[in-house]
């Protein structure tokens, strides 16, 4: 009790200690210490009993985070299972096969997510009345699909989830990386995909690629508070200051990783989440685990091989193994040509070519990534680069 | 009535907005900075009054086309600008009481923080005609 100052829970794990005492000592023997053997054991208890309270504490947080208003005034026991399936079988039908990932987006924010037309419209920079157009004819394209008010069947189950999972993905990324504008963030998106993403979790918790993609959004949205520096410029996870990391996000996202990859059915949102928690548990980049990211980026190329991953894949190598050999490889993409407008393969370039040594290559290709970022504040970034190698 | 509002800019201002080495010296991140929470604040306030229709940037010129007929025969040129003409950079149009009144604002946003030879640019208003008998 002293040592740990929870009168409450340390009088429960006495209690436990004595238990346990009564129990084991009479098939033990007594311990040569008895008081001494008591306190380690109240201790240990106690250590569970604290644990668990907090882990008790964090699902209330998040129970209460995710629910509606509605809900927490009228808690009807008998009536949630339900209330939440409705949730559930709505975001199947918003994120239907037969629509544009576009529509499935901005449906899922407006009927699941309760944004106003005007806010999606504003996160997605386009006009209300269009975004109004866009929401409407998706709703008539489920109308005339015929789709009834159900869950899918069970064959289907697996891939209609998939692309549940894909518009939620494609939320978070879309407020993590703001595809234009001034600003760098559109921060809601991200926290409205995560929040999406609690309710399938929770709704879903044995799945481990729904585990995986809120694992991996956590993981990505804990390093938020370091992406940007004092004016909101952007600064790269290399240069970025790790005690600035959200670690509560950074231990609950490894939590519900490793609970998803001990199921044994590792999915391609697990392995990014992985990959996320190795860098977020360094305290330093160059602690980083390089040979194990590029180990789990082969088992992701494996199964989903797309040139974003094979760039990043790249990094990895370059990273663990020196630049030259992760160069070759982004040769290589080259070659392929899917990705030669794509600024990130120019940035990938000119990072290598920085640390091979090659500084007036490096200086052209940080140039040329900034002629087709997309954003400004990636611009801006990327020139300053190119500027710090012509000094 | 209404009015647009008209934002001009070269080659070599979005250059050093963007940090490109060029002519003229880059943004810093607090100009950057200042100029975006100014922009906003300015349209924020223009779509709280119920003043503001709508607002655009424009992209880079080099990323302009022109398109010209020549012998009868449309003919399209890429980036038709050179490096330090002024064009179009940006447009608000606005629905407000009076000339006077578009002035006011076109006036407030001249005051745009940035590098002093960004602000030595001109902004124009002009009155929108709403129909061919308007002209």
């Amino acid at each position: 009790m002293r040592r740990y100052g929870h009168f409450d829970t340390a009088e429960d794990a006495t209690q436990e200690a004595l238990i346990a005492a009564a129990t084991a000592w009479p098939k033990e023997g007594r311990p040569d210490n008895p008081l001494g053997w008591l306190i380690t054991v109240a201790s240990r208890r106690l250590t569970d009993l604290l644990r668990s309270e907090q882990a008790r504490q964090r699902r209330q947080k998040t129970v209460a985070q995710w629910t509606l208003p509605a809900e927490r005034v009228a808690p009807a026991a008998d009536q949630r299972a339900a209330d939440a399936d409705d949730r559930l079988i709505l975001l199947f039908m918003c994120c239907h096969p037969a629509l544009s990932p576009a529509s499935q987006i901005a449906l899922t924010l407006r009927a699941v997510g309760g944004l106003s037309t005007l806010e999606i419209a504003r996160a997605f920079l386009v006009s209300e009345a269009s975004m109004t157009r866009r929401i409407t004819r998706a709703k008539q394209s489920i109308k005339d699909s015929g789709v009834r008010f159900r869950m899918p069947v069970v064959s289907e189950f697996d891939d209609r989830l998939r692309v549940v999972l894909h518009v939620l993905y494609l939320i978070f990324n879309e407020g993590y990386t703001a595809t234009s504008g001034v600003n760098l963030y559109r921060t809601d998106l991200s926290s409205e995909a995560i929040r999406l993403c609690r309710v399938v979790h929770h709704l879903l918790p044995e799945d481990p690629e729904v585990t995986g993609l809120l694992a991996l959004m956590l993981l990505t949205d804990a390093r938020r508070p370091a992406r940007a520096g004092p004016s909101g410029e952007l600064v790269p996870m290399a240069e970025q200051d790790r005690t600035r990391w959200d670690a509560a996000y950074i231990k609950e996202g490894v939590e519900l990783v490793t609970e998803a990859l001990r199921r044994g059915k590792p999915g391609a949102y697990q392995i990014q989440a992985a990959i996320a928690a190795l860098h977020d548990e360094s305290p330093t980049l160059e602690t980083t685990d390089w040979e194990q990211i590029v180990a789990l980026y082969e088992v992701l190329l494996q199964s989903s091989r797309n040139p974003a991953v094979e760039l990043n894949y790249a990094v990895a190598v370059g990273m663990a193994r020196g630049p030259r050999a992760g160069l070759s490889l982004i040769q290589r993409l080259e070659t392929d040509g899917t990705l030669v407008a794509d600024y990130r393969l120019q940035a990938v370039r000119a990072h290598l070519q920085e640390m091979a040594g090659d500084l007036a290559q490096a200086r052209d290709s940080y140039i040329a990534a900034a002629e087709r970022a997309p954003n400004l504040a990636q611009q801006r970034y990327l020139n300053a680069q190119a500027a710090r190698l012509m000094r | 009535m209404k009015y647009m509002i008209l934002l001009y800019g070269s080659q070599q201002d979005y250059d050093a907005m963007s940090g490109r080495p060029s002519e003229k010296p880059s943004w810093t991140a607090p100009d950057f900075a200042a100029m975006g929470q100014f922009m906003e604040a300015f349209n924020k306030g223009l779509a709280d009054s119920g003043e503001l229709v709508e607002t655009r940037g424009l992209t880079a010129p080099v990323h302009a086309r022109r398109i010209q007929l020549q012998n009868g025969v449309p003919v399209v040129t890429d980036g038709p600008y050179a490096e330090t003409q002024e064009v179009l950079a940006g447009y608000w149009i606005i629905d407000c009481e009076s000339f006077d009144r578009a002035t006011e604002i076109a006036a407030e946003l001249s005051k745009c923080p940035g590098p002093a030879y960004a602000s030595a640019s001109v902004i124009d208003v002009r009155p929108i005609a709403e129909s061919r008998n308007e002209f």
